[in-house]
């Protein structure tokens, strides 16, 4: 049987789930006396396909192309139809990153074969190679094989093989086989830009020293601003109870209480705040607790520190324009 | 997504369920097929194994959404597991059975107890803790037993059903995948067994789509607990009561309870039935009054509440038992209203059906027949049963109190000494909702007049809110709604004029209350992630127009205790 194995790297990185898979691969052809090809693939990638090379296996083959610089699906699986057409293997292994989610079922589709995807074991029956899935949130295991003729395609998970045990080339090194691959610009239908990490948009409330936190008492989303205004002046954060969110009024991850965050500030002021218990849990450590609410029986008035009974929408602003003013 | 690819598994006997019923099922057919195999019986041609029969729960564990009183009579479970007295968490046998006629402040004992009120021989427990004990049983027999996994919809084939697919997870609110999105599975199995408790919303689909119901409605009550540690010598372990009277009305159903159990902890509770005249009735506010009766205050001053939780149970009895075989599929406990309505015991009912069905399955499966021709043996394994024996005899009970207690407790008289029969048999019934009077105040768009909501001291007596923290209830928040309602229309201009939105007033967690729009327009808004899956608002919304659909498998109360 022949094995190729889909090695991942993106910006001069390994993806090192790709090890992983070339232990599977590993084991997969002791079992069943099988030889390896790795596949690297991108452009300008040639030192990886050398760094690979020195691992137990038969041969490294090499994908270069322009049009393969960036990631596509369009280019990735186009080359690879190739690369399986020319090497014919029996066995596509892949490692089950989000880049080969986006691509392989795309690939096996497109050569009308199927794929089982995200598998953390194999074994053998007779002469059937049989792959193991998690189900049910991994509280099962279900074993998978193929029917019809190879190629087969499967994906293994990250952290389902331990990359630590990738043996090494016995006598050196595997020899390097260019493959040439023919890509058309017209071919890829999207165009990558740059990469950029998203920015982590989710506020640690858990380390502001000061929040400012609304409730059902802001009345409407218009009003928040208000609520803003104060918070910037006081050099607090933003947050608010579970109906506040629910609403989306305020993202979800600025919600205080025993479905959202657990805080404790120096400084709390709940604005409009009734003080329902699945709030409180939420912020009842806090150092010192203000609270303004229009009704003097509201819980929150239990736990505050300091209480006013009064309209928020007469106090935010003059709060704002009092710590405004301390600041001159 | 339009088309969804789906993991198909594939599996001899699926239960959707892991409740008395649901475990009893699975349980006592692992060790029908464990008989079987060792009997050499696998030699016949069709081999069997426990592997091959799964359990869903939509509960985080196994008993997170069970609860009960409970006083349980253990004809059942000694059934199911002979020797169940050296392993069973029973808690405590009843040692005293009282019935008190409650007046606002002075009790009433009835110098005999009444026969449905005895309960000698009888155990108090908490059904979360038996539950996990069987779910123990099952997955060590070999059983696959999923928690956390709901039954989304049902696989229909032919007359029959052949599965059912699991919820979708990491869904959001607005029905988009999330980074976790998992589409459901295809379960599908010889035989589908419903086992999902009161109201399950799969038996809903299938009792509509295929006809099934019986002659009368199912009719349910509503249940409300919380259990207390309470300070040493207030109540003997094994004490039970059970109360009438204050503060239900004479011209509702309903009662509450007090069951001593060890350890100085108290189980207490309400239960109405969800068939009375005024949409603006609270439930949850009638059973805060209630603990203030001197009796219930004495108990519980100087306590501590550990745990609240809502339940609605069915009692509709015999005359509203859905045909319970189809090609496929059985309906068993309380979803096949299995439940004594008259001594309001369902535990042991529960469980005997689920026993039955697996004797009808495992023969099926050695038949290597599952249609409704060799499922119909199930119903006749009922009929032969001390099940049919017990229901048959209070098959009128309910229904005669549809006119009140009075002419209730007549009736009931009457059926008592002529077996059951009584004065009209059988009796019929409407579905609960019908009994709502329209508010018949003012023209469209006046002010209605609202009642004031209930707050409690936080000491004896709670908000819904507080009470709902104390029920453990826990959603992922950014999911679909799971309570659906098909016209948003109809809470904000119909049922706001002629009921009041009494879907404010009977939920006991505080999911539904009617906000304003931008437009100072009546709007409703469902707090679903407060939830306690006791599906009142599916039962008792007058439009029927609130489905109780699963949430993400996990969700829900965590009535750890219960």
């Amino acid at each position: 049987m022949k094995i190729l194995v889909i090695t991942e790297q993106r910006q001069g990185k390994w993806n090192n789930t790709s090890f992983e898979t070339l232990v599977a691969a590993q084991q997969i052809a002791a079992d069943t006396g099988s030889a390896i090809s790795a596949l690297v693939i991108g452009k300008g990638v040639a030192n990886f396909a050398e760094d690979v090379a020195g691992k137990n296996i038969a041969e490294v083959l090499l994908v270069e192309h322009d049009l393969l610089e960036a990631y596509t699906p369009d280019g990735y699986s186009l080359a690879l139809a190739q690369v399986i057409a020319s090497a014919k293997p029996d066995l596509v292994l892949f490692p089950h990153t989000y880049q080969v989610r986006d691509f392989a079922p795309k690939l096996a589709a497109m050569m009308g074969k199927g794929m089982i995807a995200d598998c953390v074991g194999f074994h053998k029956e007779g002469d059937k190679s049989v792959f193991v899935r998690q189900m049910f949130q991994g509280k099962t295991a279900a074993d998978v094989t193929f029917q019809g003729p190879a190629p087969w395609f499967a994906s293994f998970q990250s952290g389902a093989f331990r990359a630590d045990l990738l043996s090494a080339h016995p006598s050196g090194k595997a020899p390097v086989n260019k493959i040439v691959v023919e890509l058309k610009p017209e071919q890829i239908r999207t165009k990558p830009l740059d990469l950029f990490k998203e920015a982590k948009s989710a506020v640690d409330l858990t380390q502001a020293p000061i929040i400012v936190s609304v409730g059902r008492g802001i009345k409407a989303p218009e009003n928040i601003p208000q609520a803003e205004a104060l918070a910037k002046a006081i050099g607090g954060e933003m947050a608010a109870s579970r109906p506040i969110c629910d609403e989306g009024w305020l993202p979800m991850e600025r919600q205080i209480g025993s479905s959202g965050q657990t805080v404790a500030p120096k400084l709390y002021l709940a604005l409009g705040i009734s003080g329902a218990i699945q709030h409180v849990v939420g912020m009842k450590g806090a150092r010192t607790i203000v609270a303004i609410n229009k009704d003097q029986n509201a819980p929150i008035f239990e736990i505050a520190d300091y209480g006013i009974v009064g309209d928020i929408f007469e106090l935010m602003p003059a709060l704002t324009a009092a710590l405004e003013k301390a600041k001159t | 997504m339009t088309t969804v690819q789906r993991e198909q598994l594939e599996a001899d006997v699926l239960i959707v369920g892991a409740g008395p019923a649901g475990l009893a099922c699975a349980l006592h057919l692992a060790n029908l097929i464990k008989k079987h195999n060792e009997a050499g019986g696998a030699s016949g041609g069709t081999t069997l194994s426990a592997e091959n029969i799964y359990v869903l729960e939509k509960g985080r564990e196994v008993g997170a959404h069970q609860l009960s009183g409970a006083i349980m009579n253990p004809q059942g479970l000694a059934e199911l597991v002979p020797d169940f007295k050296n392993s069973a968490p029973l808690d405590t046998p009843v040692t005293d059975d009282a019935a008190l006629l409650f007046t606002k402040n002075s009790s009433l004992r009835f110098p005999l107890t009444p026969p449905p009120f005895k309960n000698k021989g009888n155990y108090v427990v908490s059904l979360n803790k038996i539950v996990k004990w069987m779910g123990g049983l099952v997955e060590a027999a070999g059983v696959n037993l999923f928690t956390q996994f709901g039954g989304a919809s049902l696989i229909y084939e032919g007359e029959g059903i052949a599965g059912v697919i699991t919820e979708d997870k990491g869904v959001d609110k607005n029905g988009k995948p999330k980074a976790n999105y998992t589409p459901g599975y295809e379960l599908r199995a010889k035989v589908t067994v419903l086992a999902e408790g009161t109201r399950g919303s799969l038996t809903k689909q299938l009792v509509e789509k295929k006809n099934l119901s019986n002659i009368n409605p199912q009719t349910y009550g509503l249940g409300i607990k919380e259990l207390w540690d309470v300070q040493p010598g207030r109540i003997q372990p094994g004490f039970v009561a059970h109360t009438l009277g204050w503060p239900i009305s004479t011209d509702m159903y309903g009662g509450g309870w007090i069951y001593g159990l060890s350890n100085n902890r108290v189980s207490i509770g309400l239960v109405v039935a969800l068939e009375y005249a005024d949409p603006r009735f609270d439930a949850h506010a009638a059973f805060q009054q209630w603990k203030t009766h001197p009796l219930l205050k004495k108990i519980l001053d100087g306590g501590k509440l550990v745990r609240y939780g809502a339940k609605s149970l069915p009692y509709g009895g015999w005359y509203a038992m859905p045909r319970n075989y189809l090609d496929g599929g059985l309906i068993i406990g309380d979803s096949g209203s299995f439940l004594d309505s008259q001594r309001l015991k369902g535990i042991h009912l529960a469980m005997k059906s689920g026993m039955l069905a697996a004797e009808t399955i495992f023969d099926a499966l050695k038949a290597g027949d599952t249609s409704a021709n060799t499922l119909s043996a199930f119903p006749e394994k009922v009929e032969q049963s001390y099940i049919k024996k017990e229901l048959w005899e209070v098959r009128n009970f309910h229904q005669s109190f549809q006119h009140g207690l009075i002419p209730g407790l007549f009736q009931t008289g009457l059926q008592f000494i002529s077996g059951g029969r009584g004065l009209i048999d059988p009796m019929r019934t409407h579905a609960g909702y019908q009994a709502y009077k329209k508010l018949n105040n003012s023209p469209p768009g006046a002010p209605q007049s609202e009642p004031e909501r209930f707050k409690g001291d936080g000491k004896l007596t709670f908000d819904r809110l507080t009470d709902v923290y104390h029920s453990g209830t826990r959603h992922e928040e950014d999911q679909p709604c799971h309570l659906i309602v098909r016209d948003l229309d109809v809470c904000a201009t119909k049922c706001v004029v002629e009921y009041g939105n009494p879907c404010q007033y009977f939920c006991p967690a505080a999911v539904y209350e009617m906000a304003q729009d931008y437009n100072g327009r009546p709007k409703l808004k469902i707090n679903a992630a407060n939830c306690v899956h006791c599906k009142t608002c599916d039962i008792a919304d007058p439009y029927q127009i609130i489905e109780w659909v699963v949430p993400e498998g996990g969700g829900g109360p965590n009535y750890e205790g219960m």
